[in-house]
């Protein structure tokens, strides 16, 4: 067991984050009893927390401000939190890189408020929105897969973000070409027998561009096709070839 | 470590920073962090997109200095601010900014895929990203106050002797272990130890000279 002197040597790595996991839980638990090194850590992670400030800003894709606008709706209203609970958990020291920051316990987001939020972001095609609820602190688990349009789409791309820790699934359509009056562009899940089931239906802006809500999980589905069919609602079942698709491995 | 005469910044941090009592002008509705947070809450999505338009292009930043691939720091981003969204109920303006939290999400987030997408998969070329200078401010006095925070960390960073300014880069942006610096720098552990401590204690004596830490 190290004693004092060498734990407290490894505070400023730990909170740089430059610990492996076992060291870092080691520390933790050391912090937790240690008020000197609460203290120590709370000083360099201030130093810690001014670090992103030495990199330069990089404006975004414009596309990006939908998408997280987006995927919020999807997951529906911020979760709540007990302020004595909050209060407990401050007098702990944090972990990681986030230390100091907000630990929420789980709730679920009202359905009803979610569907209310997706007004405020008309022009976003979503589907049926149901109440989310994310584990407090989720690992990063995003998939992307691409679509490539053929034929009279060639000019069009689409990419599927699939963030599965929020159960949130986005696609993000590109050079679409504009659709003739009554018209939609459809959104289909393809299974591994083939069968085509109805995800979504969208019209494009006028730059042929969107970025849609898929509210099916893609769990069990091998390929993501568009189709262009009737409005406003769509169809059951695809009525052409798909023209834009790829595959969700 | 540089001028440790100059004169601590008017505030703290920029994204705390009170808008100019009467006759701000262009100013105006803009809201700081503390209402940011409280009607992030309440589940303002105004409030999210009046974040991102704040801070997208700082956390932007991180994680394509982090990933170094222009699409998966957009997944790194829209990730951080949808934990940030998410879990807004529990933030507590007291235990720091609402910048320092969005900026830590957007770093881990960026760790985290950068580990997923293999061991220790980097990519060494320098991007040369578009338009740093055209992030959306709406509110000057907060454009100026960041900007001089922002100098200071690169000021303290550069101040620092190469050599502990490269462990800290490669430990915080390159999501390294001080085990793995050792080996990858052929530097005894303990050096690399010595010199991750150095580092932190100088720029927070730089930082802390110009008010800029957090307490």
């Amino acid at each position: 067991m190290p004693d004092h002197d060498e734990l407290s040597s490894q505070v400023g790595p730990w909170v740089l984050g430059a610990l492996d996991a076992a060291e870092a839980a080691e520390m933790e638990l050391h912090v937790q009893g240690c008020s000197t090194c609460q203290v120590e850590a709370a000083r360099l992670r201030g130093v810690v927390n001014a670090l992103p400030l030495a990199v330069d800003e990089v404006q975004p894709p414009a596309r990006l401000r939908a998408r997280v606008l987006a995927a919020a709706v999807a997951s529906g209203s911020p979760d709540r939190v007990d302020a004595g609970r909050r209060a407990r958990q401050e007098r702990i020291a944090r972990p990681r890189l986030w230390a100091g920051l907000p630990r929420l316990r789980r709730a679920p987001a009202p359905a009803a408020a979610a569907a209310l939020l997706v007004i405020l972001l008309a022009g976003i095609a979503i589907g049926a929105l149901a109440g989310r609820q994310s584990a407090p602190t989720p690992p990063s688990q995003v998939a992307r897969y691409q679509l490539t349009g053929h034929g009279q789409l060639a000019g069009a791309r689409a990419t599927v973000i699939d963030l599965r820790a929020d159960g949130v699934v986005l696609v993000d359509f590109s050079g679409l070409p504009a659709l003739q009056v009554g018209k939609v562009y459809e959104v289909w899940l393809i299974n591994s027998k083939g069968q085509a089931d109805p995800a979504t239906v969208f019209v494009p802006d006028t730059n042929g561009d969107k970025v849609v809500l898929v509210s099916r999980p893609l769990a069990g589905y091998r390929e993501m096709a568009v189709t262009t069919e009737v409005g406003p609602d769509g169809v059951q079942a695809p009525t052409q070839q798909p023209e834009l698709y790829g595959n969700l491995a | 470590m540089g001028d440790r005469a100059a004169k601590p910044l008017a505030c703290r941090h920029a994204d705390d920073a009170p808008l100019p009592a009467g006759g701000g002008g262009v100013v105006g509705q803009a809201r700081n962090d503390r209402e940011l947070a409280a009607a992030l809450a309440a589940g303002d999505h105004e409030a999210l997109a009046e974040l991102y338009d704040r801070y997208s292009g700082l956390a932007y930043g991180v994680a394509v200095r982090v990933l170094g691939d222009p699409g998966r720091a957009e997944d790194a981003v829209q990730e951080a601010f949808l934990n940030v969204w998410k879990r807004s109920g529990g933030f507590d303006p007291e235990r720091g900014s609402l910048r320092t939290w969005l900026l830590a999400s957007v770093r881990n987030r960026s760790i985290d895929l950068l580990r997923g997408r293999g061991a220790h998969e980097r990519q060494e070329q320098e991007l040369r990203p578009e338009s740093v200078e055209s992030a959306s401010w709406s509110d000057p006095w907060r454009e100026v106050a960041l900007s001089l925070e922002r100098n200071a960390v690169r000021e303290a960073l550069a101040n620092l002797p190469i050599e502990q300014r490269h462990v800290v880069e490669l430990a915080y942006f390159g999501g390294y272990s001080q085990q793995e610096i050792a080996q990858m720098t052929r530097v005894p552990l303990g050096t690399v130890k010595g010199r991750i401590r150095l580092a932190l204690e100088k720029m927070d004596s730089y930082l802390r000279g110009r008010g800029l830490v957090d307490a």
